[in-house]
């Protein structure tokens, strides 16, 4: 019965959207870097049931690839939301 | 349904009981350190679980092995990014929320 | 002993080029050269000799981290479905006795991964951490994670 892994699939793709939204309304740019974490896990979940449920084995590369990409996005988002961050301090001094 | 497709699925369905909490969590959670707390952690555990429920149909050893190579990969880069995002905010001056300040 | 590590770590890249391809033979070109540069990178980043593994203190730590994370994952979760509002975060510091390098940076993802602490800075010998629920010990936790680690990597404590 894959029916139920993509149902979940679904409710997860559902929690992500929620959680964005409320993710990308937050103040802090430290907050909206939460969005990278959401990629890399329930991103990840949401494609291997997919993955599943659909029997479409490439989707399992392309959890890999996220996966993968979820260390790099992270630190890639700290580094530049730093650096905006402080032009726009030095703007305002 | 054989036994195996009903563990997996009970499987998946306890990992999407964690995501769903992670995410109330994100909701709930008052500042950026608690809501890392149960963003990155909870769901984890929901990744795992997932994880879990398809290891039992995996086609192969093979297919099985980078599931797991999978999980340890979601859970470096979380374990990465909240490093980052927490020591980050922490650098710039956002401080943690305290019960006994919002009770005042 | 060098010659014996790195054919070690041969082994296991190419062990982990084969689940990524699945086990098919026409990626092979792709692999030998993707295995040797990816021993060439652990060579850089992992000196032969810095740390005496233990296969079995690595059996020791995944059950340690795996049971820990469930168990303090159930609490998380429940505290943030539960109606009224119930978490007593705070900030702790903690002493840290692992010697510097990569011992310590497991340390830090271990903790990080664990839910309920969150590591917010460090410096020569103490942790900052970000704690979900003060009422609750954490530096105990931290030491049994260090034991664990300390004993995986064949590393010594600092009983300072």
């Amino acid at each position: 019965m894959s029916e139920l892994a993509l149902i979940l699939a679904i409710f997860l793709l559902a929690n992500l959207l929620v959680a964005l939204l409320r993710v990308t309304r937050r103040p802090t740019p430290a907050d909206r870097m939460l969005a990278a974490l959401l990629f890399g896990t329930t991103g990840v979940a949401l494609l291997l049931l997919l993955a599943y449920a659909e029997d479409a084995p490439v989707l399992v590369d392309i959890a890999l690839t996220l996966a993968l990409l979820g260390a790099v996005i992270g630190v890639a988002f700290v580094q530049r939301g730093w650096n905006q961050e402080r032009e726009e301090e030095n703007g305002r001094s | 349904m054989d036994v195996p497709e009903l563990l997996s699925n009970i499987l998946f369905l306890i990992g999407s009981v964690f995501f769903l909490a992670g995410t109330i969590g994100l909701l709930r959670f008052p500042d950026v350190y608690t809501r890392l707390h149960a963003l990155a952690k909870v769901d984890n555990l929901g990744l795992g679980f997932t994880v879990l429920g398809l290891l039992i149909q995996a086609p192969g050893v093979l297919p099985a092995l980078k599931l797991i190579l999978i999980w340890l990969l979601a859970l470096l880069a979380s374990a990465t990014a909240n490093f980052l995002i927490a020591q980050r905010a922490f650098n710039r001056g956002i401080v943690p929320w305290d019960a006994s300040e919002s009770e005042k | 002993m060098i010659l014996g590590a790195i054919l070690w770590r041969s082994v296991l890249l190419a062990m982990l080029w084969c689940i990524l391809a699945e086990g098919n033979v026409g990626s092979w070109g792709v692999g030998a050269i993707s295995t040797a540069l990816a021993l060439a990178a652990s060579l850089a980043v992992l000196p032969v000799g810095a740390i005496r593994f233990s296969p079995l203190g690595l059996v020791f730590f995944l059950i340690y981290f795996i049971s820990k994370s469930f168990r303090a994952g159930v609490r998380v979760a429940l505290l943030a479905v539960q109606p009224r509002l119930d978490i007593h975060p705070g900030i702790e510091t903690v002493s840290l006795r692992l010697p510097n390098g990569v011992g310590r940076v497991i340390l830090i993802n271990t903790i990080n991964l664990l839910p309920g602490t969150l590591v917010l800075g460090l410096n020569a010998s103490t942790l900052q951490l970000h704690v979900l629920d003060m009422r609750s010990s954490i530096e105990g936790e931290i030491r049994i994670a260090e034991k664990r680690i300390a004993k995986m990597l064949g590393l010594s404590l600092d009983q300072s």
